[in-house]
């Protein structure tokens, strides 16, 4: 671009005077440029063909007259609007002295003129004249609606016709952004959100998206000669039988049926090499029915839903499989659930009950839909209640004119993403409560058939199919030619972008905040980690349903190691120590998931490691009441609880019930008022524990007569102080347990006369009549 | 035509007069006529409307495309039972002022409670200063 004799003529410094310089140069430079003004520029032709094409939009408000007669008048609205953007685009490309040109006068005139606006421009690209008047060539023929334009045009002209177009493109200015401003970021022809077009054409595209000069497309392919007049309506060009343009050379994965995206390229097709609409440009097409896409749909679920879908590629070769298999008939003016009808049952041998991705209640669900509407069509041929609501709703599609903007082929599209996103490797996991609701509902369905004799709907094992993980070796981007690799971060391939250490700091210089807080922290990540061992280990039975038997002592044993770290995460088990204090214990169960998550661990633990738990708690139970006031939660706690002390022998029943009630080790000292115990009344976890501590003590006494007596004898010991305590908490402020075990009458009675047995039952609300 | 039952796909509902409530609070009422995968809305012939106690108002807005994060709710509305409210319609100014009216009262009292918080040494955070971590 820049002709220097020899390197040593570049001008080396960046100053200013030097882009002055290259700045004064733009216009030289441009002489050099072929395209404009080198060979490639020739007169003559392009203003033929010009003035042609100003005739044109003379003809044009006619021929748009002649179109409202057939369709809407919302389209001829579009067109009209799109004319004035047109002639406001124009004109802000005119230059003063272009309106002498008299081609340019009569097109101008046909429409609304603007005042030119010559500031608007970079002056460097717009200065030829010539270049402008080529480029309103190709953008007028552009703009049109390209069908009444071009077959207009293309008979007219001289047989150089093509070649015309060829120079013309060649002519007009390479592809620009659409702001005029230089230097501004190349635009994608198609945002990247689109939905693929089955050939993505960027030139036509363009014309459509950013109305600046583009290369029109050389020679069409071969046209079809129009043989059924040019203005049919894409309805009437659909109903015609064994028609030519049925032969279309369409991709494989748009069905016979003319969906409305068909019939306007049909009608535009005459330009266009097949399949190249984009849908913006679909949206002048006038507005038709809302023929039924169904064609596709029922299909493309029931195969879909069969289907393993590996990324893109097989999706597609899933569809070409579909359409042979229903081939609908080409009228569309039955009423609407007619065609659709046809397809359903043309569909059913399609059906693939072998795999399914999504579920088999899904397929059920389909048919009966399928037989519902079935019914319902029925029925509305007898005029039934049911069917005409559907059949007004069928109305309403018809006659809304805005129907299927969005085309069936954009509706797969969503949807096969949609698919893909469901796709998994582990359905379990990332789809938990889904398959366990469907499981739900077959269990139920089964348990109904088995019952009733309902009608026997196929019955499918659920295989939901894996999706093979394929293991993408990441390789970095490469230029050709250049040395090494580009380290470049990504999604697939992140980089450290910050050395960040982690420095420990040291106990002194925080604050006692800053140590609660921390340990608070720690607190919360133990309780985390143990969170996913326990979700682990519940998950072991459906493993081992799925497992081979050569895996299950494996498995066996991975659950009981995670069984232990749990245990051992619970109760802070530092390596070669007793377990000295509680404390870790405690800091977990005060914390709310904390004490849900020992609730549900409990099932799995030993029993000497539960009853460890239980022992624990009833030690520090005052503590954790206070710390649960606001969370409530300890009384899950309780059933596991429970469940756990009817395998407790009796010893540990009695010691258990002395920490509960912090009651002193012989029963000769004198009790102190205690707390202990009032606050494990006072809160209905505690008291409810207690109560159940002692049925389970009343029980094994009462079952088991024959046990030692020195066990015996603790048990009545800890049960005389134990009533004593009782009677002596006032009644006031005692909580409500959850529930009352039957047999603490029976229990009270042996230690106590009846006097205080009368008081106990009352204080206790131990009657079921008082309550 | 059953696009993925079982799931919430919007496919169904394409072409159809949908209520659609945003995170900004406004409601607006129009035929779905083009969705992608995010969930991004296109509507035809919306109509944002307010409601303020029983009575809503209608301002015509023509077409609608919402980012699909923005929506609260969608749902379909069945048209036999559109005109079945016992709400009353009234005019738009009508409606703007009510709801200038329901702002400024919502406002006093904001003002009057804060200011009784104040008296007594309390403040609630509000939310967008929350620090936790």
């Amino acid at each position: 671009m820049f002709r220097y004799e020899s390197l040593e003529d570049c001008p080396l410094d960046e100053d200013e005077d030097a882009f002055q310089g290259l700045g004064e140069e733009d216009e030289e430079i441009d002489q050099f440029n072929d395209d404009t003004f080198g060979s490639g520029a020739v007169d003559d032709d392009w203003q033929e063909a010009h003035e042609r094409l100003a005739e044109l939009e003379e003809k044009l408000p006619v021929a748009v007259n002649e179109q409202t007669g057939n369709g809407e008048r919302d389209e001829m609205d579009l067109l009209g609007d799109h004319e004035e953007n047109l002639a406001e685009r124009l004109s802000k490309m005119v230059i003063e002295n272009e309106l002498e040109d008299p081609a340019i006068m009569r097109a101008v005139q046909t429409r609304p003129v603007l005042q030119p606006q010559p500031g608007s421009l970079n002056s460097s690209i717009w200065d030829g004249s010539e270049v402008l008047r080529r480029i309103r060539g190709p953008l007028l023929a552009q703009e049109m609606p390209t069908v009444s334009v071009l077959e207009y045009a293309l008979p007219q002209r001289p047989p150089q016709g093509p070649e015309d177009e060829r120079d013309l493109s060649e002519r007009a200015l390479p592809r620009r952004s659409t702001s005029p401003i230089i230097g501004s970021p190349p635009v994608r022809a198609v945002p990247i959100g689109t939905p693929p077009k089955q050939m993505a054409v960027p030139s036509f595209n363009q014309q459509i998206l950013c109305p600046k000069p583009v290369h029109v497309r050389p020679p069409m392919p071969p046209r079809y000669p129009a043989p059924y007049g040019e203005r049919m309506s894409p309805n009437q060009l659909c109903s015609v039988p064994n028609s030519s343009l049925l032969g279309h050379p369409f991709p494989p994965s748009v069905p016979p049926v003319l969906s409305p995206l068909q019939r306007a390229q049909l009608l535009g097709g005459a330009q266009l090499p097949p399949g190249r609409m984009s849908p913006s440009q679909f949206a002048r097409v006038p507005g038709f029915v809302g023929s039924p896409l169904a064609a596709m749909n029922p299909k493309l679920l029931q195969g879909r839903v069969g289907q393993v879908l590996p990324p893109a590629p097989g999706f597609r070769a899933f569809f070409s499989a579909a359409p042979p298999a229903a081939p609908p008939p080409p009228q569309q003016h039955s009423p609407g659930p007619g065609p659709h009808l046809q397809n359903l049952r043309s569909q059913a041998p399609m059906f693939r009950p072998d795999t399914t991705h999504l579920h088999p209640q899904h397929r059920r669900l389909l048919h009966q839909r399928q037989q519902q509407s079935r019914n319902q069509h029925r029925s509305l041929n007898g005029a039934g209640d049911r069917g005409s609501h559907r059949s007004s709703h069928q109305d309403h599609l018809r006659k809304d004119p805005y129907a299927n903007l969005m085309l069936q082929r954009e509706k797969d599209w969503v949807s096969k993403i949609q698919m893909m996103q469901l796709q998994s490797t582990d359905p379990y996991l990332d789809d938990f409560y889904y398959q366990n609701y469907f499981e739900k509902l077959e269990k139920l369905s089964a348990a109904e058939e088995v019952q009733g004799e309902g009608p026997k709907k196929e019955r499918t094992k659920l295989i939901t199919p894996q999706v093979a993980k394929l293991e993408h070796a990441y390789k970095p981007v490469q230029f050709e030619g250049s040395l090494g690799k580009l380290t470049v971060s990504s999604v697939n391939n992140p980089r450290k972008m910050i050395d960040a250490v982690v420095t420990s700091r040291s106990e002194d210089d925080e604050t006692k905040e800053k140590q609660v807080r921390d340990k608070r922290r720690k607190t919360l990540v133990i309780i985390e980690k143990t969170y996913s061992l326990l979700l682990d280990v519940e998950d072991y039975e459906r493993r081992y349903l799925l497992s081979l038997e050569e895996e299950r002592p494996a498995l066996a044993d991975e659950r009981k190691h995670k069984i232990c770290s749990m245990y051992d995460n619970l109760r802070g088990k530092l390596p070669g120590q007793e377990r000295p204090s509680d404390d870790h214990f405690v800091q977990i169960m005060c914390i709310r998931k904390g004490k849900r998550m020992v609730a549900r661990i409990l099932p799995f633990l030993s029993t000497e490691q539960a009853a460890d738990i239980l022992m624990t708690t009833a030690r520090n139970l005052p503590f954790l009441i206070k710390k649960d006031a606001q969370d409530e939660v300890l009384p899950c706690l309780l059933s596991p609880f429970s469940l756990l002390l009817y395998h407790l022998p009796s010893v540990t029943v009695t010691s258990l019930l002395q920490q509960l009630m912090n009651l002193p080790q012989s029963a000769a000292a004198p009790a102190p008022s205690n707390p202990h115990l009032a606050a494990v009344l006072q809160n209905k976890f505690g008291l409810s524990l207690l109560l159940v501590v002692l049925s389970r003590g009343e029980d094994l006494q009462s079952s088991d007569p024959a046990t030692e007596s020195k066990q015996n004898n603790q048990w009545t010991e800890v049960m005389f102080m134990a009533t004593r305590e009782l009677l002596r908490i006032p009644q006031a402020a005692l909580a409500k347990p959850v529930s009352i075990p039957t047999n603490l009458v029976s229990l009270f009675s042996r230690y106590v006369d009846r006097q205080k047995l009368n008081l106990l039952e009352t204080k206790l609300q131990l009657v079921q009549g008082i309550r | 035509m059953n696009y993925m039952p079982g799931t919430a796909s919007l496919i169904e509902d394409i072409d159809k007069k949908h209520l659609v409530l945003l995170r900004d609070g406004r409601t607006l009422i129009g035929f779905l006529r083009s969705i992608d995968q995010f969930a991004n809305l296109v509507l035809h012939q919306t109509v944002e409307r307010i409601h303020v106690g029983k009575k809503y108002g209608d301002i015509p807005r023509g077409i609608f495309v919402v980012r699909g994060e923005n929506v609260v709710l969608l749902g379909e509305i069945d048209l036999e039972k559109e005109s079945d409210t016992p709400l009353q319609q009234v005019s738009i100014e009508e409606i703007l002022e009510e709801q200038r009216v329901e702002q400024q009262t919502k406002q006093e009292a904001e003002k009057l409670k804060v200011q009784a918080l104040k008296d007594r040494g309390l403040s609630i955070p509000r939310a967008d200063t929350l620090d936790e971590y």
